[in-house]
């Protein structure tokens, strides 16, 4: 048991937890100390010095972010002495600090400012002398070194939350600088929480620099819509009415407890600029009452999904989704094992881990923040991380400890050993260890390519854990054995202390999985697409017959990989129709869209809870505050662990279907500011394999698939598999993501 | 002592303006008046105050170019607002009046960002510099007024002078390797486990093993102590090294290789000093071959320190990361006097570091090497270690000379009897354990507090915890045999008696208190010696009267130009830091020596032996500005039963949160020294 420290703030009898500090325990009991520099999910920068108390029996200042309190210590926040040296830190903050505020992007909501009003500093009481720091333009990102106050936030957040690790302060005491570390230039995943955190106009978004004052922007809060992630954001926009154009300026998070990624932040011009088309709304209609199916993807809103689930009852019509049946048939199968209808883990529980296995996924680039809790974990709590995958990844080199290099399409066998290593002692009923007993292990090892000290090393590694995630990956919900593959999962969560994590594809894969019932997609006449393919589209992107709004101009709820509703609004509004404008026309009555919220299937775990009822912020201390969990459900476990199937052979040259940073779908793909790499990219060995080279344009055909791209080497990639993306190409979901490829270089 | 003219150091106020000569009064402290053989200082400035040991000192420029150090030292600066800024002023400030353009309100500014400094600053270094500034512009405040009033430049100002500037820590300048301990620490602090390992590898290679088994006597000169308790300082070591390990990163090498530039050096041994004389001069651009006797690399690290301390898979990291820097290693391969001689020829420079290994004896009755069952505390464990680590299998012949009946160190149903009271006991004894030995006595002539003393409490109470019996205040008097076969020893007993005088006390032998107790194995620790025979007896290269080879402890060449010496086999057997300090240093003279022949030191090293002989730490010093009484971490042993009979890692180290707790501790003890030559 941890006993709590007891001391006074102020005069205030408080308590603190082990690991919690003065200002994080004055902060929880609502006492303001100043800071400049601390930021609450990182390790304390300490570069500030405004957070000074005093301390009782102490002579000079304690400095309250890094300092844990002792028992009975009495501790004064504020006094003339402490005011005094608070108020020489920022005069010393403001030497030589330019005064450029009518025109910084920053103003209005600048630390700096903020602070030096607080510390009524009215002019520049010391002088040194000035130089020249020219602006950095890094892209996305631009980094005006005069304006830094060299904080370190944004040191601190690259390293220890994003994981690039990609800036660095570069120490000289007065012209100490923020520069890319090991590189000229920036060389990052632009995930730009650099600028959230930056307290001054110092490091800024490229394209919103100089183009709006922060306190005429209306702050939207909504849900990301790009993966399954569910991140807080801010879409910030300005009215026509009000001197200027109704669009979305920029994307701001709660970065204090909250991080977004690039395409979070930088991607959210995807908005549906059509208006009203009244023919093309009666040939909508028209169509889908001679549907035979709608097909639509996971890019929706839980109510728009219910909506779907009424016209499929309505019209008599099949529903095709292929990426949330993969998904919903991957979890009936962990249901049928597990008694329950959830995974039990979450991004939280990803985060606080010390142990933690992934696999079946290239998580920096499937869910982000998935990555971004992975490294949490790795650099706050030294967490041992066990990456299996057949290809490795240098984005999370950085956090993993152990990489499990397995051969393509054995991702079964791989996940029968782990849990045998993991349930070694476990107490099994007895069906279930003779599963274990029965493995070929010598076939295994040889067929997955990993040997038995691998294991045992995870063993070792994960001996003193004390908080240990699975987290599986999309590659296994396509696998032809997922069934068994969520079984064997279901096993590890059920029979060791292992929290699972699944992670939905799409940013609503998890919601449709449990709010429609799905239909295997067939290949035939009369469908309606909804965002998808189909004999007449409806969609918000390009070249739909009839118009709908995007995400980001709905307001509906998302389901996300933490199993929680997650409401989100309207930033701009659209002016055509939408899916429940079709349903009130084919009657199927509601007067919003919204109105859908209280009656999502209570079965599947919803609440019966208003969508104007739900909750959608941070509270001041970090708590979600965002929608609600979805009651677990309890369902029969009659499913039984199967007999392994042969390991199927993977030989030639092998893609495998994967976004490049930023890059997630349609969407990320319409977003001006996201870049649009759509290379093939292969190791050198796959060049020789392919017969292609660097810059070559080549035919890949899979399936029933055949596209063209140009091949670019890539120097961190071994082996013959490539990379092949996937946002510009409408892929199916069904299949399993490594594709034996033929791949011909087009002469042209 | 020092001759001064003036001195304000630590307290101290000497004041000898105006007064001639012969009547000046001395510094109570060693500073440095002589700079090097050839030059005098002119001035010295750091943390604690101004010494001036001339009159013509041009005391605004000497506060100024002190402030300017601290703008320079971009390790140890910039990491908070007031050091950054407030350095920048007190800079800019003292430059403005030097230059003959400044007002008196300068001073005020001085003043006011000075005692800012002092309070807010992160670390020591931004709360001393304004120390001697503020030292200088009380006593010479005339002298200031002087160029304010007059507007004009201080004395010397635009000269060229030499000033020549020292960053140090009191841990640092403790640690006989001198490793910036504030940069590791702050590494682990801002969770940034490059910059930390990097930080330990300028000066020190074996960040694994110098994270684990070290004697750490920083702690015993950290700040912390006269707090509360000393930083955990070994153990945030290991940290960087641990993650470059675990995350399977190529090597973090602190000093971009050099291009070769031609010479060649021999090193004998490859333990701590060799590794370490191998790894900067490899990095210096100096071809290296290392020539090891034994099968296997690392020295008494690899063959005398058990598993269960120092696990070799970590060893054989730092081992790597010595040859990564591009070192060749030749293993089995005994050096004589032949091949010294040709070596001479062969190669531009030789370092010898062949450590200690040959046991000492106990000086008993009947202290006969032919008794069976009598064995040298380091064959002893290169047995042991041989075995446990590398596989190798104990001969038939050796099985025979040492009772054994296996191929590997065996000693069940035994009775094992270690005399010493160091490191090296502390291993035989509990190797022994691990031996299976029916039962371990450990015989020493002191108490048990002597023991912690010189190990350390942790080794100490692990040993006990697993059944080492401890006879303090015993020796043993003789080895009682049967035809070459111990059977038991003669133990007598001493107690401590107190000098009427006031003297050290006495160990004095209680008679009639002597025993006996049977043991099948008598194993001396006591302390090693060098074998030498390695070393050309015309070479008659100078030795210690302990049987060392001889240097002068700075620069450790020997009596013989080009021949160097460092580690055990020239201090005689120390710590493994110890070793690598000396070895550091010796590389950086080697590389000097390859290139010009001259044997020098850098000034970095000269302000080095300075500040050692001035002393950084102040163990009276009261702290200001932390919070006492947080407590220090200790990080997790494997319970008894789960080690005792293994060689697993004991001592499992900190865990991140415990490390992040830990290092939050430090209070970044950084201290500028400068001197005016």
């Amino acid at each position: 048991m941890n006993k709590l420290i007891n001391f006074k703030i102020d005069g205030i009898s408080v308590e603190a937890q082990k690991g919690e500090t003065i200002l994080t325990v004055a902060r929880k009991n609502g006492i303001y100390i100043p800071t400049m520099c601390y930021i609450s999910k990182t390790s304390p920068c300490a570069s500030c010095r405004m957070c000074v108390v005093e301390a009782s029996g102490m002579d000079g200042f304690v400095l309250s972010c890094n300092t844990p309190p002792v028992e009975g210590v009495e501790i004064t926040t504020n006094s003339d002495a402490l005011n005094h040296e608070r108020t020489n830190i920022m005069k010393l903050y403001d030497v030589n600090h330019p005064l450029e505020c009518g025109v910084c992007d920053k103003s209005g909501e600048c630390d700096l400012q903020n602070k030096t009003l607080e510390f009524n500093v009215s002019r520049q009481h010391f002088s040194a002398k000035d130089q020249l720091r020219p602006l950095k333009e890094w892209g996305l990102i631009n980094y005006e070194p005069s304006l830094c106050i060299l904080c370190e936030k944004c040191v601190h957040v690259c390293n220890e939350v994003i994981g690039d690790d990609a800036i660095e302060v570069k120490f000289g005491g007065y012209s100490s600088t923020i520069i890319p570390k090991n590189s000229q230039t920036l060389d990052c995943t632009f995930c730009g929480e650099c600028i959230a955190v930056c307290p001054v106009g110092a490091l800024t978004s490229s394209s919103f620099r100089y183009r709006a004052n922060a306190w005429e922007l209306e702050k939207v809060p909504a849900t990301c819509a790009h993966c399954s992630g569910g991140c807080p954001l801010e879409y910030e926009t300005r009215h026509a009415s009000l001197n200027g154009a109704d669009e979305i300026f920029r994307v701001k998070n709660n970065f204090e407890f909250s991080t977004l990624c690039g395409a979070g932040r930088f991607g959210f011009d995807f908005d549906n600029r059509a208006s009203k088309d009244e023919a093309a709304f009666a040939k909508a209609l028209e169509a889908l009452k001679n549907a035979k199916a709608i097909r639509f993807s996971s890019m929706i809103t839980n109510e728009e999904a219910y909506i779907l689930e009424l016209l499929k009852e309505k019209l008599g019509v099949k529903l095709f989704n292929e990426d949330a049946r993969k998904f919903a048939e991957f979890m009936k199968s962990y249901s049928s094992l597990s008694g329950k209808l959830h995974h039990s883990g979450s991004t939280d529980a990803i985060r606080s881990s010390d142990a933690v296995v992934v696999i079946g996924s290239r998580i920096a680039t499937d869910n982000p923040a998935v990555r971004y809790a992975l490294t949490t974990a790795s650099k706050h709590n030294g967490a041992k991380i066990l990456y299996a995958h057949p290809l490795e990844d240098v984005l999370m080199q950085n956090v993993i400890t152990q990489m499990m290099k397995h051969e393509v399409g054995t991702e079964e066998g791989v996940l029968a050993l782990l849990a045998d290593a993991i349930l070694k002692d476990a107490d099994l009923p007895q069906e279930e260890r003779a599963f274990f007993d029965a493995l070929d292990f010598g076939y295994l090892y040889a067929e997955t390519n990993i040997g038995e000290e691998e294991f045992e090393l995870m063993i070792r590694s994960f001996a003193r854990a004390t908080k240990r995630t699975l987290v599986i990956g999309n590659d296994l919900m396509a696998h032809p054995r997922a069934s068994n593959i969520a079984k064997l999962a279901a096993l590890i969560e059920k029979y060791s202390d292992f929290a699972l994590v699944v992670v939905p594809r799409e940013v609503n894969t998890l919601g449709v999985s449990l709010i429609n019932s799905l239909d295997v997609d067939e290949d035939i006449a009369d469908v309606v697409g909804y965002n998808a393919k189909g004999s007449f589209v409806i969609s918000s992107l390009e070249g739909a017959n009839l118009a709908s709004p995007a995400l980001n101009q709905q307001e509906g709820t998302f389901v996300s990989i933490d199993n929680q509703l997650l409401p989100t609004n309207v930033a701009l509004a659209f002016d055509g129709y939408t899916l429940n404008d079709l349903a009130n026309a084919l009657g199927i009555a509601q007067e919003q869209t919204i109105d859908y919220t209280p009656k999502l299937p209570v079965s599947a775990g919803f609440k019966s809870v208003a969508f104007d009822d739900l909750q959608n912020f941070l509270s001041p201390l970090g708590e979600d505050r965002r929608g609600y969990i979805l009651d677990e459900i309890v369902c029969e476990a009659d499913g039984e662990i199967e007999e392994l199937d042969d390991m199927p052979e993977f030989n030639g040259t092998i893609i495998y279907q994967c976004d490049p940073v930023l890059q997630f779908n349609s969407y990320t793909q319409k977003a001006e500011q996201l870049p649009k790499e759509s290379f093939l990219r292969g190791s050198a060995q796959f060049g020789v394999a392919a017969k292609i080279s660097d810059g070559d344009k080549v035919e890949i055909s899979f399936g029933a698939t055949k596209i063209q791209r140009e091949f670019k080497l890539d120097s961190d990639l071994k082996g013959t598999i490539a990379l092949n993306p996937t946002f510009d190409i409408s892929i199916d979901a069904s299949r399993y993501r490594f594709e034996k490829s033929k791949i011909v270089r087009v002469v042209s | 002592m020092a001759k001064v003219y003036f001195s304000t150091w630590n307290g101290e106020f000497v004041n000898n303006i105006n007064l001639p000569e012969e009547e000046w009064k001395e510094s109570a402290y060693n500073l440095p008046a002589q700079y090097d053989s050839h030059r005098t200082s002119k001035a010295f400035i750091g943390w604690d105050g101004v010494a001036l040991f001339d009159k013509d000192v041009d005391v605004i420029r000497l506060a100024m170019e002190y402030a300017a150090q601290y703008q320079e030292y971009s390790e140890a600066c910039g990491r908070c607002a007031p050091g950054r800024w407030g350095g920048r002023i007190l800079y800019d400030q003292l430059d403005k009046i030097a230059r003959g353009e400044g007002s008196k309100a300068d001073l005020d500014h001085l003043k006011e960002i000075g005692k800012s400094m002092q309070i807010t600053s992160k670390c020591e270094i931004g709360k001393t510099v304004p120390n001697p500034i503020l030292d200088i512009m009380e006593h010479f405040e005339e002298t200031f007024l002087e160029c304010i009033n007059e507007q004009k430049p201080s004395v010397h100002y635009g000269e060229s002078i030499a000033y020549i500037a020292k960053i140090t820590a009191p841990c640092t300048d403790a640690c006989p390797s001198h490793v910036d301990i504030p940069a590791y620490i702050e590494g682990v602090r801002d969770l940034r486990m490059d910059d930390s390992l990097m930080a330990t590898r300028q000066t020190m290679p074996l960040a694994h093993v110098c994270g684990r088994v070290c004697p750490h006597p920083c702690e015993d000169a950290c700040r912390r102590t006269n707090l509360d308790e000393p930083i955990s300082i070994m153990s945030l070591k290991r940290l960087g090294a641990d993650w470059e390990t675990d995350h399977g990163y190529d090597f973090f090498h602190p000093l971009e290789k050099k291009p070769s530039n031609g010479k060649r050096v021999a090193v004998i041994g490859a333990g701590p000093a060799g590794l370490t004389t191998a790894y900067y001069l490899a990095a210096d651009g100096v071809e290296v071959d290392v020539y090891e006797e034994l099968p296997v690399l690392g020295g008494e690290v690899a063959v005398g320190v058990p598993e269960y301390r120092m696990p070799i898979g970590k060893y054989n990291k730092d081992i790597e990361c010595v040859k990564d820097m591009g070192v060749n290693f030749i293993v089995n391969s005994k050096i004589n006097a032949d091949d010294m001689r040709r070596f001479e020829s062969e190669y531009d420079a030789t370092m010898v570091a062949t450590g200690t290994r040959i046991s000492k004896k106990v000086y008993c009755n009947n202290e006969r090497a032919e008794i069976k069952g009598y064995w040298g505390a380091i064959d002893f464990l290169d047995k042991v270690n041989l075995y446990e680590k590398y596989g190798y299998k104990i001969s038939k012949e050796d099985q025979e000379e040492n009772l054994l009946t296996t191929d590997f160190v065996d000693l069940t149903g035994k009775v094992v009897v270690c005399v010493g009271g160091g490191f090296t006991s502390m291993d035989v004894v509990r190797c022994a354990i691990r031996a299976n030995a029916k039962k371990v006595y450990m015989i020493y002539r002191r108490d048990e507090k002597t023991i912690i003393k010189n190990t350390t409490y942790e080794e100490y109470h692990e040993a006990v915890e697993e059944g080492v019996e401890f006879l303090f205040h015993s020796a043993v008097a003789e080895m009682v045999d049967e035809e070459n076969l111990l059977k038991s020893l003669l133990i007598d007993k001493y107690e401590l008696v107190p000098d009427p005088n006031g003297g050290r006390a006495e160990l004095v032998k209680i008679e009639g208190a002597s025993y006996v107790i049977e043991a099948d194995y008598l194993i001396p620790a006591v302390s090693q010696s060098a074998d030498l025979k390695l070393l050309p007896s015309e070479w008659e290269i100078e030795m210690t009267s302990w049987g060392t080879i001889k240097t002068n402890g700075k620069d450790y060449m020997t009596s013989r130009k080009g021949i160097f010496a460092s580690g055990d086999c020239e201090y005689g057997p120390m710590t493994i830091v110890n070793a690598v300090g000396q070895a550091k240093r010796a590389a950086s003279v080697m590389s000097r020596y390859l290139l010009t022949g001259e044997i020098t030191l850098s000034d970095d090293e000269i302000m080095e032996d300075h500040l050692k002989k001035l002393r950084v730490y102040d163990k009276k010093e009261k702290i200001t500005g932390w919070l006492k009484g947080v407590p220090r971490q200790h990080s997790q042993v494997l319970e008894v039963e789960d080690r005792k009979y293994n060689n697993k890692e004991v001592n499992l180290g900190f865990t991140q949160e415990e490390a992040m707790s830990e290092a939050e501790r430090c209070m970044r003890c950084y201290y500028i020294a400068m001197v005016q030559a």
